[in-house]
C-alpha cells in the first residue's frame, strides 16, 4: 500500500477526529484553567478551580461518593455476569442466538427508555409496590427509588451487557481440555472452576471490571432519572456547572477530573485486552 | 441446574425493563397495575398525533441515516489502512480512531459544546451529525477490521494479474467479501445515532431535539404512557437493526466471541 493510498484512506476520520475530539478535548484543559469575568472566557491561566475543588467537603465527598458507586455497580455487574458468561461459553444450545439477541438488545435499547421501564417498576405507585400495597403486605411504598438503591439497580442494568460481552470473549477461548484434564486428576467440578476456569478468566475479570467501572462513574443520565437528583455524582455536577451555573472553568475542571480517572483506567484496559481487541467491546 | 436458574433469573433481570415499557404502551389505564387494564392502542395514537414527537423521530432518523452512511464510508477506508498497512505509529493510530468509544460521553459531550460555542456554530444540525459520526465511526472500524482480518490477499491479488485495476479489484472483491462488516457496523452505528442520549444533551436546543431528548423532557413533566408508546416503538427499531446484524455478520462473529 502506498503512502498515497494510506494517506487518502486515513485522512478523513483522522482529520475528523483531530478538529472535532482532540481539539475540543485540549480546549477543555485550556478553559479549566483559565478564569471567566462576568460569563466571559478571559484566557490568564489559574489553578483556582482545582483548588476550589479539592478544598470543597462538598466536592471530593460527591466524588467519593462516585467512585463508591463505580464499586458497587461493577462488583455487581461481575457477580451477576459471570454466571451469564460462563453458560454463554460452554452452551451448545440451538437457542443460543437468541441469548446472544437478549444481551445485545438492551446495549441497543436507549439508556433513557431502561431508565424509564426501572422506574415504571420501582416508583411509589410503580408495578412493585401497588402490587404489595394491594395484597396488604405493605401500608406504605417501599422505598425503591430516588435512591442509591434504585440507582444502582438501573446502572447495573445498563452496563451488565459490557461485563457479559468481555468475560464471554475470554472465557470462550480457554482450551476445554484443561479443565477436563484437571478433572481425569481427580479435580472435582468445583475445584476445576476455581483453580482451573477462573484464575485463566482473570484477563476478562479485569477489562470487564475496568470498562463498567469508567462507564458507571461518568453516567449521569441514571443519577438523574432514577436518584430524583438526591444521589449526587460528579458528572451531574459537570453538566449543573455548563448547562445551568454557566461557569465553565469550572464545570471544565469536574470533567477534567473525571478525565484524568477515565483515561487512567482505560490505559490499563487496554494493556490488559491488547491482545484480545476484537469484537464490539 | 443452580447454573441453569441463576443465569435463568439474570437474563429475566436484563429483559424486565423493556418487557414492562412494552406492557404499558398496550396498556389502557394511566397507570401500569398486574394484570393489565386491558388493550389500547390510544398512547400510540398520542404518540403519533403529538407533532414534537413525529418532528423528533423524523430528525433523529434522518441524523442516524447520515450518520450510519459517512461512519461506513470513511471507517471502512481507515480500517483498510490500518489492517493493511505497514508502517511506525500504526498502533498508536489504531488506538487513536478507536478512542471515542474509550471516552465516556458525557466529556466528548461538554468538550464539543464548549468547542461549538466558541465557534458560534452550536446547535446546528452539521453540529450535532458531526459529533454523532465521531462516536460512531469506531464500531465501523471494529467490525470491517474483525471481517477484514479474515480476508485473503491473494483474491484481490489474483483480480489484479488477471488484468483488473487496483480500484476495480478492490470494488468487485474485496469490498464483496468484507460487505458483512460493512453492513453491520452501519446497522450498529444507526443504532447508536438513534438512540444516542448523552452526547446529543450537549449539542442540542430546543428546535433541535432528537427522539431520546424529546421523551426526556417529556418525562420530566408527565408520567403517563404516552412515554411508554414511544420506547416500545424505539425498541422495536431496535429489535429489527439487531437482527439485520444477525442476517449480515452473525453475532457470534459481531461480538467477538
Amino acid at each position: 500500500m502506498t503512502r498515497t493510498a494510506r494517506l487518502l484512506l486515513l485522512g478523513p476520520y483522522v482529520l475528523l477526529l483531530a478538529v472535532f475530539f482532540t481539539a475540543p478535548i485540549m480546549l477543555l484543559l485550556a478553559i479549566s484553567v483559565s478564569r471567566q469575568s462576568f460569563g466571559q472566557m478571559d484566557w490568564t491561566f489559574t489553578l483556582h478551580h482545582y483548588v476550589r475543588f479539592f478544598s470543597d467537603a462538598y466536592y471530593v465527598g460527591v466524588l467519593g461518593d462516585t467512585l463508591m458507586l463505580g464499586v458497587i455497580v461493577t462488583a455487581v455487574s461481575l457477580l451477576l455476569g459471570y454466571p451469564l458468561a460462563y453458560h454463554l461459553a460452554v452452551t451448545r444450545s440451538r437457542w443460543k442466538p437468541l441469548l446472544i439477541v437478549f444481551i445485545l438488545s438492551p446495549l441497543l435499547v436507549g439508556i433513557v427508555i431502561r431508565c424509564y421501564g426501572w422506574m415504571i417498576l420501582l416508583a411509589d405507585r410503580g408495578l412493585i409496590n401497588a402490587t404489595l400495597a394491594q395484597h396488604g403486605w405493605i401500608t406504605k411504598p417501599l422505598p425503591l427509588m430516588y435512591n442509591k438503591f434504585g440507582v444502582t439497580i438501573a446502572l447495573v442494568h445498563v452496563f451488565l451487557p459490557f461485563m457479559v460481552l468481555s468475560l464471554t470473549g475470554v472465557l470462550k477461548r480457554i482450551d476445554p481440555q484443561l479443565v477436563e484434564a484437571s478433572k481425569t486428576l481427580g479435580a472435582s467440578p468445583r475445584r476445576a472452576f476455581f483453580e482451573v476456569t477462573l484464575p485463566l478468566s482473570l484477563p476478562g475479570i479485569l477489562a470487564g471490571s475496568l470498562l463498567v467501572f469508567s462507564l458507571a462513574i461518568s453516567s449521569f443520565v441514571v443519577p438523574i432519572l432514577l436518584g430524583g437528583f438526591k444521589v449526587h455524582v460528579l458528572p451531574m455536577v459537570v453538566y449543573e456547572q455548563v448547562l445551568s451555573v454557566f461557569d465553565w472553568p469550572f464545570g471544565a475542571a469536574n470533567a477534567f477530573v473525571l478525565l484524568v480517572i477515565s483515561v487512567a483506567l482505560i490505559a490499563v484496559y487496554i494493556k490488559v485486552t491488547e491482545r484480545a481487541l476484537r469484537g464490539i467491546v | 441446574m443452580i447454573l441453569r436458574i441463576s443465569v435463568g433469573l439474570v437474563y429475566a433481570f436484563l429483559l424486565l425493563p423493556m418487557v414492562i415499557v412494552v406492557l404499558a404502551a398496550f396498556n389502557a389505564g394511566n397507570y401500569f397495575t398486574f394484570p393489565p387494564q386491558g388493550f389500547s392502542l390510544k398512547w400510540f395514537a398520542n404518540f403519533f398525533n403529538r407533532r414534537e414527537f413525529m418532528q423528533a423521530l423524523w430528525l433523529s432518523t434522518e441524523v442516524a441515516f447520515w450518520t450510519a452512511l459517512v461512519s461506513a464510508v470513511i471507517g471502512t477506508a481507515a480500517s483498510i489502512a490500518l489492517v493493511r498497512g505497514r508502517f511506525r505509529g500504526r498502533d498508536m493510530l489504531n488506538a487513536f480512531v478507536t478512542s471515542p468509544l474509550l471516552l465516556p460521553q458525557i466529556l466528548t459531550g461538554v468538550a464539543l459544546l464548549q468547542f461549538y460555542t466558541l465557534l458560534n456554530m452550536h446547535a446546528s444540525y452539521g453540529a450535532l451529525l458531526i459529533g454523532h459520526i465521531v462516536v460512531t465511526t469506531p464500531y465501523v472500524i471494529r467490525t470491517v477490521t474483525a471481517t477484514l482480518t479474515h480476508f485473503d490477499i491473494a483474491l484481490e491479488e489474483a483480480a489484479q494479474s488477471l488484468g483488473a485495476h487496483p480500484v476495480r479489484a478492490f470494488f468487485e472483491v474485496t469490498l464483496g467479501v468484507i460487505k458483512p462488516g460493512v453492513v453491520a457496523g452501519a446497522i450498529f452505528a444507526f443504532a447508536i445515532s438513534f438512540d444516542n442520549f448523552t452526547l446529543s444533551l450537549f449539542l442540542t436546543s430546543s428546535k433541535l431535539t432528537p427522539l431520546p431528548i424529546e421523551l426526556f423532557a417529556y418525562l420530566k413533566y408527565s408520567f403517563d404512557p404516552t412515554a411508554a408508546a414511544v420506547s416500545a416503538f424505539a425498541i422495536g427499531v431496535a429489535l429489527v437493526l439487531v437482527l439485520g446484524i444477525a442476517r449480515f455478520m452473525g453475532l457470534e462473529e459481531f461480538t467477538g466471541f
